[in-house]
């Protein structure tokens, strides 16, 4: 059940950042061809950065589950198979302890963000909200890890009762 | 314990976690983040992980990554590829290896629109492979020429590597592109010389095939028109300063999803497969951006940068020699490292040693991309190799054994080998485009 609703989530997130993506592309340009007539969206240049933000935010669960991130095959490509899920389960071990760090700070300084109440410069809009929408991702993200060391895990044990 | 030498036990930390597969961008972030702690304390740590990340992804100039991967990958599952190469066939499909001539024109052509090697060896081999085999080519030259037609995609603007430089190092992304279109040019030439000189010697490698009359040949340059458009107003923007690379990548994209849709040639598949997979890369990209910055930072308070910089600069040895020594690590380290992560992950060392010894940092940028984009047809990792080798695979009833396209690739590394050396020797080919416009 817990893999089904982090599944969906995660697939929520993945449909935001998509339109965020999508978003981006149409806003730029229709900031582009309105400059053409002087009428140029107002503070367009931050809302694509905080876009930016969405997308990550939306693609971090999928990419990690996907296996998109690059890593160097040479050595594990020799390993044995149960010695390649024993140094994958402690890298991603580490990777969560990382992520695990990033995500808490991320939502502190979202609170300080929001304590300050500092906002964009142009559009004046409070830059806490786009904190959190990426620690969100960033927790969505630690948690996908969590699930991807147990599924590790139970694949040892079938490994070794076999 | 000395910072430096700190900074030297993070290195050899790094290198070792390499080896365990974990993702290059989280070993950078993770040795980055205790290093610096370790240096300066933990809550500065703590402070550097949130600060960075955010910044980092937030940031205008990065934007430019997400909308030139959706320009690529809309060009990539929209058909323009095939116009492309029937332009090229057309045109040189009679003479000795012509198809291969095209396919590897076709290659430099689509690189216009896509920045990445893979994609644009996939979208050719699924075009000119079943071609070349129709004409009883060699399969060897087949698969060679496509796997290796495929690099030019890195170096022919807009190429994510050079962005990923350009922002790393504070340069122009818009001298960074226009420098990369003659260095692109003079490897499709010498990929083209390659295959006449290989056909020469075996003629029966690339018989000839079809001849089209001149009304034909000129019809299909329009295939090519729209892509010219785009490329045009994506790169001449960004240079006469219409646009922000930004914006001209959100342009280009747009440019290319509104000739899609009026050729009636992109699925709803289609769109959905280039919004995921540009997710894909760009999280990708982003993060091995994150985890530099945050590795760079750790340099920086650790000073190796610098005192590397400062050790070579006292050297009494001639500068050409630094460098020559400088991208022969990018040559070994691209073997075995995506081009992108080795960049990302290298920069911040070499590049204040390249400052130091006056090398142009134009002429650094399109010549690292250039050697480290051998890695993508070089054993073991290869990843264009094998890329055409999951094409035929699908694509032919019988597989291309895997040696044989690595023995196909040969002959274009050296001439690749033989383009980065006319590059050291007239860096006036990269350098002259940018100087004129900048």
């Amino acid at each position: 059940m817990i893999h089904q609703a982090l599944n969906r989530l995660s697939n929520i997130m993945k449909v935001i950042g998509g339109i965020a993506l999508v978003g981006m592309m149409l806003l730029t340009v229709v900031d582009v061809i309105g400059r053409l007539f002087q009428r140029p969206i107002f503070g367009s240049v931050e809302i694509v950065g905080f876009l930016a933000t969405i997308i990550v935010a939306g693609a971090l669960p999928y990419t990690y589950r996907i296996g998109g991130h690059v890593g160097v095959e040479i050595l594990m490509q020799t390993a044995s198979r149960k010695t390649q899920i024993l140094v994958r389960i402690a890298t991603r071990a580490l990777t969560l302890f990382l992520f695990g760090l990033i995500t808490w700070q991320m939502f502190l300084h979202a609170g300080e963000l929001k304590q300050i109440g500092e906002v964009s410069m142009s559009l004046k809009f409070p830059t806490y909200y786009i904190a959190y929408i990426l620690g969100f991702g960033l927790l969505l993200f630690a948690v996908t890890i969590i699930e991807t060391i147990c599924h590790d895990i139970t694949q040892l044990r079938k490994g070794s009762s076999k | 314990m000395s910072p430096t030498l700190i900074g030297i036990t993070g290195i050899v930390i790094m290198l070792l976690m390499f080896l365990t597969q974990m993702p290059v961008a989280f070993v950078m972030a993770f040795v980055g983040f205790i290093g610096f702690s370790y240096v300066i304390d933990i809550n500065a740590g703590l402070a550097l992980l949130s600060l960075e990340v955010y910044e980092t992804l937030a940031s205008y100039d990065l934007s430019t990554i997400p909308l030139f991967i959706l320009m690529g990958q809309l060009g990539f599952n929209s058909g323009i590829s095939k116009r492309l190469y029937e332009a090229g066939y057309k045109f040189l499909g009679n003479i000795r290896g012509g198809l291969a001539m095209a396919t590897v024109s076709a290659c430099t052509a689509f690189g216009a629109v896509c920045g990445s090697s893979p994609a644009t060896a996939a979208t050719m081999a699924t075009i000119g492979l079943p071609e070349m085999r129709r004409y009883n080519y060699d399969d060897e030259l087949a698969t060679g020429s496509v796997a290796s037609g495929g690099s030019i995609g890195m170096i022919m603007p807009p190429s994510v590597v050079l962005i990923i430089y350009g922002i790393l190092t504070q340069q122009s992304i818009g001298a960074l592109f226009v420098a990369g279109i003659f260095p692109a040019l003079l490897i499709t030439l010498l990929f083209i010389l390659c295959i006449y000189i290989r056909c020469t010697i075996s003629p029966d490698q690339g018989p000839p095939g079809e001849s089209f009359t001149w009304a034909q040949k000129l019809k299909s340059l329009l295939g090519l028109g729209e892509t010219l458009a785009v490329f045009a107003l994506v790169i001449v923007g960004i240079f006469v300063g219409l646009f922000t690379p930004t914006e001209a990548a959100a342009v280009g994209a747009f440019g290319v999803l509104l000739i899609a849709l009026f050729r009636r040639q992109l699925t709803w598949k289609g769109f959905v497969d280039s919004i995921l997979e540009t997710l894909r890369t760009s999280c990708m990209v982003m993060m091995l951006i994150v985890g530099a910055v945050i590795l760079s930072k750790f340099l920086a308070v650790t000073r190796i940068p610098f005192e590397i910089a400062g050790w070579v600069s006292g050297l009494d040895i001639p500068a050409v020699l630094v460098m020559s020594v400088i991208l022969i690590i990018y040559l070994i380290g691209g073997c075995f490292i995506d081009a992108l992560a080795f960049v990302t992950l290298t920069v911040p060392i070499f590049y204040p040693v390249v400052q130091q010894l006056g090398y142009d940092p134009i002429w650094f940028g399109v010549m690292i991309v250039m050697i480290t984009q051998m890695g993508v047809i070089t054993p073991p990792i290869g990843i264009n190799v094998y890329v055409v080798y999951g094409v035929a695979q699908t694509l032919f009833a019988r597989t291309i054994p895997l040696e044989k396209i690595f023995k196909g690739v040969l002959p274009f590394l050296i001439a690749l080998i033989a383009g980065v050396v006319i590059l050291i020797l007239f860096p006036q080919i990269i350098l002259f485009l940018p100087r004129l416009l900048y």
